[in-house]
Order: structure tokens, then C-alpha cells, then sequence
């Protein structure tokens, strides 16, 4: 019995095993949240000018945004993905009709939902919480399609991880480096990218969650922006995402008949 | 003919796991029971035809390994979530709007499990959790892989006669994998016999009964008593514990009938011992191939 279509009840079904994974509520809702908002104060006892505070803030808040895609995609769905594999369900799911193109369609559209969940919570704690300067539609709708694209980077990246290395252990530590190290790299963990190495540098402008963090205060605005160094960035772990993905097909055909 | 298997041939590494020389078809609405012990390339035979295993050879069939249905060894499912939500995802309906849906987990007395995560199931429910997955698939070829291993004796006496009462009035094909012969007695009408990953004979269950066994055999108990007593007829191979003697015509097994029951013996007798025409076969084959010797 084939199945090969996109259903409210997979996306239903793959929105379940999102939620079932409680570390992708801790690290993807509730820690940017208490970031952005201990932050945020941190940063406003030092800060007496209010429009600079305010720029400040809706820069953490920004920034810090970037983390959501990077916990419930990278890190929640890898581990989710790993641990199927492990027990074998894809090959149970494929067995019972569901192509594995089908099957990613649905994962990536319930992964999409849970982080637009995760982000209206974290939306609507920042205007609550935060004096956040008001964004231009193009700076909002910008930051958005930034994010879903990241989002799907980060899907390709946690698909690619997860099928190749095929253990859950491996798959998350794998995974909680790359988190903690595109943290650090983009300056979410107190060193500014402009504080980084040299050589370092390098490899951070090389990160969208960079930009977000760096600069997109200025494309919320509406100022003008050099999109160069962003748009490289993106093609950049997209390229190597798709490596990834090419070489997990590559394995999986050579063992599959 | 629904499947024909041809020279199929399955590598794992340097270990030949399966090695199917001459052609096995399989026709519509046969139940197949696949016996061999362990490492004799059973469920690599139901991979092969699932395509899930590379192999050289061919099959060809008039159905594709999708339009199958099939209860593997070992069934795992996500535990972030009550059983019932999966089986709704995986059969893209729901269980209050499909009465043959309700009607299997009914029969199948399921009712009580719905709500539970997949983890929480004993071994029995996580089997007839399965089967209904695959009964509801309605394919016209399933596979059922050791779907009772594991189970307790009661657990797998009730669930092989929920098998066979749910598939006696079907055309449903099946081929059923199983170290249990009582089950293959009971759900199957042909059996491909392998061993050592090679086939050592497929065929019709009575016919393989004759070909080993003969017309029928009488079974005992194996104690020196009893082989002094049947001294001089020919024993067939049996389990260590029994006696099994041919009996090729009425005349004689009622003559070894008369001489138990003089002697105040007890005994069984067979005209389909699953068991027995294994053993026979094994020992026949030596080791080789049907087709080679």
C-alpha cells in the first residue's frame, strides 16, 4: 500500500514526536526566552540612553532568535531522527508504504510548525518583556524567510548527521558541538565575533546565525545593508549540508537494494 | 503465479546467507511456512523479496514489495505518543470513522492498549498491535516473521488461533516464518524447508510428508525398552527423546499398533508431523541442496 503523499495526520503524527522530545522544549522555548531576557537586563543597568538600549535589546533579541531553528531542528530532530533509527522505524514506516522523500516532507513541514510555534511564544514573551524597537515589513518579513531558510539548513544538516552516523549518542554529541560551537562562534556566549581570533573570524562570517546576531538589527530597521557576506553564508552551509545529504544517499543506495 | 524467485543469491560480507539455485514460484493465495533453524536464511529470503537486502538473481512478481504486507521479527515505534495516534498516521484514518479498523481491534482485544505508549506494551500486545497494522493493509501476499517468538505459551496459542480464524474464509497469500511447527500446522499448506542459507525442498505439506516420512508414522517415547521391543524396524530421525517408525502400508502400522498396544505402550500417530519431515528432509539432504544432489 503505497503512500506516498503529504498528510495532515503524518504531519500531525511527525508534530507528536517533535513534542515528545522534552529537551526541544527546554533548549528551543524556554532557554531563549531566559536568555534573551537575562540578557537584556544584564545589559540595560549599564545602558542609560533609551534609544540605544532599545537598539541594544532588539539586537540580543535577534540574535538569540537564530537559537530556536538551531535546538528543536539541529539538535532536537537529529536526536529524534537517530533514535528512529536505531530502533529501525524507517525501515517499519517504509515497510508500511511511506516513501522516505514523503516522510522528510512531512518531517520538515511538523519541524516548521513546532519552531513558528516556538517563535510566537518567544515573540510574544519579547513585546511583553522587552522594549524591542519596532521593525519595517520588509526587516520583519526578512528576518523571517532568514530564519525559515536557516531552519531548512539546519534540517539537512540534522537529517545528513543523524542518517550517516546512526547512533543516537554519537548523533547528539555530534550535534551539541556544532549548537555550542555556533554559539559561541556567532557571539551568543559573551565573546563578540569581533573579539575572535583572526583565523576564527573566518569561520564565524562563514555562520548565518552570525548575521542574525551581528547585524540584523540593521535589516529590521530598514537601513541599508550589504547582503554580500550574509547570502555567501547561507550558500555555504547550504553547500556543505548538501554534501552531507549526497553522500547519506550515496551509502544508503549502496546498501539498499 | 503471484512471485517467482530465481537463482537469488544474498552476500553478507564473505557469508553466503541465501542461495535459491533453482526457480521457487509462489502462486496466489498459498501459505508458505518457511522453517530452518537459526542462521538457514529465513528472514533474508523475506527480505530479498521485500527488496530490503541487495542480491543477485531475480524476482519477478505480479505485485511490487510496497503492494506487500509484512510483520518483521522485530516491530519498534516512536514512544512519544499513545499507540493510537500511530496506528491512525500509519493507516491514514481514524479508529472511530473505520469499522473494519474497530472490528480488528475488537477481535484482536486491543481496546484497553490504545491509549498506552508503545514501550508500555507487553510483548503479546506489541505483536497483536502489529498485526493489525498488516491484517488492515489488505495485501494480497503478508509476511509474518516469528510473530509469535518470545511470547509465552498461552499469549501465542491465542494469537496463532486469532491468525487462523481471521484468515480462514481469506485468499489472502501468507508466508510465515516460524520455529514453531504447530503454528505452520495450522496456517499453512506449503512449506520451503532451508537450511545453512540453501533450500532443501518447497512443496505441498502432505507431499513433503510423503516424500520423508512416508504414509504415516508412529511416535514413542525413546527408551531402551521400546527400541528392544521394535527391534529390527527401521527408525526415521527424530528428536532424541522419541521413537518415529514408517509405517508404508495399513498392514504394517497396524501390526506395530497391535504390538504397542499388547505391551501396554503409548504412542502417537502422524500423517503430517511437521516436525518429523524437517528432521527427515535435513537428514536426507546431508547438508546439500535438494536441487544439486
Amino acid at each position: 500500500m503505497k503512500k506516498n503523499k503529504i498528510s495532515i495526520q503524518m504531519i500531525q503524527y511527525e508534530l507528536r514526536n517533535v513534542a515528545g522530545n522534552p529537551f526541544v522544549h527546554i533548549f528551543g522555548v524556554g532557554f531563549p526566552i531566559l536568555l534573551s531576557i537575562i540578557i537584556s537586563q544584564s545589559v540595560s543597568a549599564s545602558i542609560s540612553d533609551s534609544t540605544y538600549l532599545r537598539e541594544v535589546v532588539t539586537t540580543i533579541f535577534l540574535g538569540i532568535g537564530s537559537i530556536i531553528p538551531m535546538a528543536t531542528i539541529l539538535m532536537g530532530y537529529s536526536s529524534t531522527c537517530s533514535m528512529d533509527i536505531e530502533k529501525d522505524i524507517p525501515l517499519r514506516m517504509r515497510l508500511f508504504g511511506f516513501s522516505e522523500k514523503y516522510t522528510i516532507i512531512n518531517r520538515l513541514l511538523a519541524e516548521f510548525v513546532y519552531m513558528t510555534f516556538a517563535f510566537v511564544i518567544y515573540f510574544a514573551v519579547g513585546i511583553l518583556a522587552l522594549k524591542l524597537e519596532k521593525p519595517t515589513v520588509g526587516g520583519l518579513m526578512l528576518y523571517l524567510v532568514c530564519l525559515y531558510v536557516f531552519a531548512g539548513i539546519m534540517f539537512m544538516l540534522a537529517h545528513g548527521i543523524a542518517n550517516l552516523v546512526k547512533k543516537f549518542g554519537l548523533t547528539y554529541l555530534i550535534t551539541m558541538l556544532l549548537y555550542f560551537g555556533m554559539m559561541i562562534l556567532s557571539g551568543m556566549m559573551g565573546i563578540t565575533v569581533d573579539q575572535l581570533p583572526k583565523g576564527v573570524k573566518v569561520v564565524s562570517n562563514l555562520l548565518p546565525s552570525t548575521y542574525f546576531n551581528k547585524d540584523f538589527y540593521t535589516v529590521w530597521v530598514g537601513k541599508s545593508y550589504n547582503y554580500g557576506p550574509m547570502i555567501q553564508s547561507y550558500i555555504f552551509m547550504m553547500a556543505i549540508a548538501g554534501i552531507l545529504l549526497f553522500i547519506m544517499t550515496y551509502r544508503s543506495k549502496r546498501n539498499l537494494h | 503465479m503471484l512471485l517467482k524467485m530465481n537463482q537469488i543469491k544474498v552476500q553478507y560480507g564473505k557469508t553466503t546467507a541465501l542461495n535459491i539455485v533453482n526457480p521457487i514460484e509462489i502462486c496466489e493465495g498459498d501459505r508458505i511456512g518457511v522453517i530452518g533453524s537459526n542462521g538457514a536464511g529465513k528472514t533474508t529470503l523475506v527480505k530479498s523479496i521485500l527488496g530490503i537486502v541487495p542480491y543477485t538473481g531475480s524476482i519477478e512478481s505480479k505485485i511490487t514489495p510496497q503492494e506487500m504486507a509484512v510483520h518483521m521479527q522485530f516491530n519498534e515505534y516512536s514512544n512519544s505518543m499513545a499507540v493510537k495516534h500511530i496506528m491512525e498516521a500509519i493507516l491514514q484514518t481514524k479508529i472511530k470513522g473505520n469499522p473494519k479498523l474497530q472490528e480488528l481491534i475488537e477481535f484482536f482485544e486491543f481496546e484497553e492498549c490504545l491509549s498506552k505508549k508503545f514501550a508500555k506494551l507487553s510483548g503479546g500486545q506489541k505483536q497483536r498491535f502489529t498485526i493489525i497494522l498488516v491484517m488492515m493493509q489488505d495485501a494480497s501476499f503478508t509476511f509474518y516473521d516469528e510473530v509469535t517468538s518470545g511470547l509465552d505459551f498461552e499469549t501465542r496459542q491465542k494469537l496463532v488461533e486469532r491468525l487462523v480464524t481471521w484468515y480462514q474464509d481469506k485468499q489472502t497469500g501468507l508466508c510465515i516464518v516460524s520455529h514453531y511447527y504447530e503454528e505452520l500446522e495450522q496456517l499453512t499448506n506449503k512449506l520451503l524447508i532451508l537450511d545453512q542459507g540453501k533450500v532443501i525442498d518447497f512443496g505441498l505439506k502432505d507431499e513433503l510428508f510423503h516424500k520423508y516420512c512416508g504414509r504415516a508414522v508412529l511416535i514413542l517415547t525413546n527408551s531402551p525398552e521400546n527400541q528392544k521391543l521394535l527391534n529390527g524396524y527401521e527408525f526415521l530421525a527424530s528428536p532424541q527423546h522419541l521413537l518415529a517408525i514408517e509405517c508404508e502400508s495399513t498392514e504394517k502400522e497396524q501390526e506395530i499398533a497391535s504390538l504397542l498396544i499388547h505391551h501396554n505402550i503409548n504412542f502417537k500417530r502422524s500423517n503430517n508431523d511437521i516436525e518429523l519431515m524437517y528432521m527427515n528432509a535435513k537428514a536426507m539432504a546431508g547438508g546439500y541442496d535438494h536441487e544439486e544432489k
